[in-house]
């Protein structure tokens, strides 16, 4: 499916990853791996109950255990006004953001921080916490999102009032706020429409799962400086945010990035780092905190769990008339589900004339919702694709057809405001529809289902430092934690741009004192808009090049060219000089004006979105309920694969990732509202066992505002799977689920109460 | 990139503000034209129309010009007749 390659030398190879040696070998270091001289062990006692009222806390025992250096509370944090910040579907209000990091009036879910100890030893730290005496008033709590909006719901906040509606309503509520995205005249398109389906659907909030726990080691220096090791997925971002919440100016904290074990999202917040800091502090020592898997499951963000219901209007011929989605997001006890991104990706791989998406951003008592993967579009996709599978058999299409029929092209009109500008969802299809499995037989108990999906991509605020060394290798230095391979696409772009070999090049991740500002690792924004500055820097370092080379020919620099990693003169005219490589010119770096480097910083726009489409096969036993996935296809649009390996790693990660949403991950709360399955056993992901090989497809539609034609290609992939699965499940057993996740129990009681087959 | 300098001459583009960003600082309007060399122009015009209205562009919105989305960063370059389209910023995973 890709377009005429260009001929480029690295760009679209696969060289040996850079990171796989450290790995295998166990050099790499993560989060808990860094130890410091005098190192003390943090822990964290958490809230035992969903919803309660603090009215003491008494540490004095704890206190007063031997080996016991520091203890602090929320009130050991500095306090923050009431107001959001920053743009509006990011906005942080950092009185939210410090309470969540540890309660203050109110506990309000189980697992929320609420006092801290640093100790000589783990073992100490955990009985010190056991000596801390909280005095809680339990409240009533509610978990469910269609019971937090309901009048009569215990509210988390006495005072929160509904923001987006105007005028605001009189009474308060757990709605944190509504949004909403309108085109065109519904109401009449819907009229026009020869079939109507209407359905409403519910997903369960599931964690990112990453393999590695949240960990960090703090260091107090004096005199207002300070240190942190992190796993993250920005350590900028970690950096601002620690020394928001610390009370320190930005410049006096050093963050260093730890190896990542996984994120997809959910570490690109922080929630150990302000604890471990302020213990370092108290302590005079440094301060080493890791979260059990236990703690990730009961206080870290989760994506929202959601109520929905998804209309779309057809007429015969398979045109749309209009759609409609109202989408109920939880965002966890602080408001900022990702509701928005739903609305404005919910029907965005389609041209429709007539289209509303409305969204509620819920808070209820569980963990604070926290960015996952295409945060909110993977939710919306889920109703939205089921919606049309069945609106495509109601008029007897095949579901991509219809899906091509109605296809976003550029110059489609998006809910959100402009006409889309970049093609590539109508390839997807296409390729699909070309894929003989699609058409290939089914056996008993068996179905076919296909979805698609839309995300934005990012771009923004990147800087890089790329330097020449002397021998001729260069080194490349960004803050962009790499996970997903853009240790690779950095070299892999600066080799194609300087013209030499990728082998002569490292590429690392450096500490926030190294290397400009960048931007969290997220929205599939790195290896285009980091990638644009490690460009920038390798195009000024050619400049200098030329006017080095220039200055040992002693002819002007206009004179030289750069031409396949070597100083050319332009034409004969200029004199009769052998190339000179970059090695060549490296040599006399001290005689030709000093070291060799450039740093290029980008806010970077142009970012073209990624569209991917997938079909599944599947077969359901009718004894037990289960859902075995036999075959899986991916098509997604990569505008250009740098590295085609780590392509298709993140278009397989998410459709396994996907996999796991749609049939198994939940979690699964008691009456008092606390967590029954905190661990990998009960909450279950899927293993190499359950997936079949996922058969990638990518499809190249370069985006012209790259040099390369890069997109952004880790987080669409997770769009589709759930619709997949549900649509297949749904030829399969003739039960359309409407309920994540699809696990044996719901699909057997779907079988029992089979009345007539549904589309 | 270092600081762009302000150059070239005004062209008038047409400015919407999404359904989905805050329409309370126009009284619900939506559409506008402007005349301006670069975004900073647009916002700048538009923050003398409505007051306040420039702060919440610049920290609350993304900006698509003709269909291209950005960074609402001062030194986005427009042509004559350019859609200039504000829509809430989007948050990454």
């Amino acid at each position: 499916m890709s377009q005429p390659q260009q001929a480029f030398k690295w760009v679209g190879t696969r060289p040996v990853r850079p990171d796989g040696v450290p790995k295998v070998t166990g050099a790499a270091k993560f989060g808990a791996d860094y130890h410091l001289p005098g190192m003390l062990y943090g822990k964290v006692l958490r809230s035992p109950h969903a919803h309660a009222r603090i009215r003491s806390i008494d540490a004095s025992r704890a206190e007063a255990l031997p080996g016991v250096k520091a203890v602090m509370t929320g009130a050991d944090l500095p306090d923050h006004p009431f107001a959001y910040v920053g743009p509006e579907r990011l906005a942080v209000n950092f009185w939210h953001v410090t309470r969540n990091i540890m309660a203050r009036e109110k506990v309000l879910y189980e697992g929320h921080a609420v006092a801290a100890v640093a100790a000589i030893s783990a073992v100490i730290a955990n009985r010190a916490l056991a000596l801390i005496d909280v005095d809680y008033e339990v409240l009533p709590h509610v978990i469910d999102v269609d019971e937090a909006m309901a009048a009569d719901a215990p509210l988390l906040f006495e005072d929160m009032v509904t923001r987006g509606i105007d005028p605001p309503p009189e009474r308060p509520s757990n709605v944190a706020k509504r949004v909403g995205f309108e085109i065109g005249d519904v109401d009449t398109g819907f009229a026009g429409a020869d079939e109507i389906v209407e359905k409403h659907y519910r997903t369960a909030p599931i964690h990112q799962a990453y393999i590695e726990p949240q960990a960090c080691l703090a260091n107090w220096e004096g005199g207002g400086k300070a240190e942190l090791w992190s796993s993250s997925q920005g350590h900028f971002t970690v950096r601002n945010l620690t020394a928001k919440l610390t009370g320190m100016t930005i410049g006096d904290l050093k963050v260093n990035p730890a190896e990542i074990g996984g994120g997809f999202g959910g570490k690109t917040i922080v929630y150990l780092e302000p604890v471990a800091l302020t213990l370092s502090k108290m302590s005079g020592h440094p301060v080493r905190m890791n979260m059990s898997r236990e703690e990730v499951f009961k206080g870290t963000g989760p994506t929202s769990g959601a109520s929905m219901t998804v209309k779309i209007g057809v007429k015969r011929d398979g045109a749309i008339t209009a759609a409609e989605a109202i989408l109920k997001y939880q965002a966890g006890a602080f408001p900022g589900s990702p509701v928005m991104n739903g609305c404005m990706c919910a029907f965005a791989p389609y041209d429709i004339q007539n289209q509303r998406t409305v969204g509620y951003d819920v808070v209820s008592n569980r963990p604070k919702a926290a960015a996952y993967r295409a945060p909110g579009a993977p939710i919306s996709a889920y109703a939205v694709e089921s919606t049309m599978d069945i609106a495509a058999k109601t008029i007897g299409m095949d579901p991509l057809e219809f899906r091509l029929k109605n296809a976003a092209t550029p110059g489609t009109q998006m809910v959100y405001g402009p006409k889309l500008a970049h093609g590539g969802y109508v390839e997807t299809v296409q390729a699909l529809l070309d894929h003989p499995d699609y058409r290939a037989p089914l056996g008993p108990n068996q179905g076919r289902g296909s979805a698609s999906g839309f995300w934005f991509n990012g771009a923004g605020d990147s800087g890089a430092n790329v330097a020449v060394n002397a021998d001729g290798t260069v080194t490349i230095a960004t803050g962009s934690p790499d996970i997903g391979g853009t240790r690779a696409s950095m070299a892999l772009m600066a080799a194609e741009t300087l013209g030499i070999d990728y082998d002569l090049i490292q590429s690392n991740v450096v500490d926030t004192e190294t290397v400009p500002y960048c931007h969290v690792t997220g929205g599939s924004r790195v290896t285009y808009a980091t990638g644009l500055a490690v460009i920038n820097a390798c195009e000024q370092i050619i400049d200098d090049l030329r006017a080095r080379a220039a200055l040992m020919w002693d002819v002007d620099v206009d004179a030289v060219v750069w031409e396949d990693g070597q100083a050319k003169p332009a034409s004969s005219n200029v004199g009769d000089f052998e190339p000179l490589t970059l090695k060549d010119i490296a040599s006399k770096f001290s005689a030709t004006g000093g070291p060799i480097g450039a740093t290029g910083t980008v806010n970077a726009g142009g970012q073209a979105p990624g569209f991917s489409t997938q079909f599944c096969d599947v077969e359901v036993d009718p004894e037990t309920g289960r859902v075995e996935i036999l075959r899986f296809v991916i098509a997604q649009d990569a505008g250009r694969a740098i590295h085609p390996s780590y392509v298709e790693g993140q278009m397989q990660g998410g459709v396994v990732q996907g996999i796991g949403w749609a049939l198994n991950e939940e979690y699964i709360y008691d009456e008092h509202g606390r967590l029954s399955n905190p661990g990998f056993l009960d909450y279950r992901v899927p293993v190499a066992s359950d997936v079949p090989m996922i058969e990638p497809i990518v499809v190249e539609v370069p985006n012209p505002n790259h040099p390369y034609g890069v997109k952004g290609v880790g987080e669409v992939s997770i769009c589709p799977p759930m619709a997949a699965i549900a649509n297949a499940v749904a030829d399969a057993i003739g039960r359309r689920m409407q309920d994540l996740p699809m696990s044996p129990p719901k699909v057997l009681e779907a079988l029992d109460h089979r009345n007539g087959r549904e589309l | 990139m270092t600081a762009r300098a302000v150059t070239g001459t005004a062209v008038t583009v047409k400015v919407v503000l999404s359904t989905g960003t805050s329409l309370s600082h126009t009284g619900g309007e939506k559409e506008f034209e402007v005349e301006a060399r670069n975004l900073r122009g647009v916002i700048k015009a538009m923050d003398a129309r409505f007051p306040g209205l420039g702060a919440y562009l610049e920290e609350e919105t993304t900006v698509a010009i003709d269909g291209q989305i950005h960074e609402t960063a001062y030194f986005q370059r427009l042509g004559e007749g350019a859609e200039v389209y504000f829509l809430p910023k989007i948050e990454a995973g």
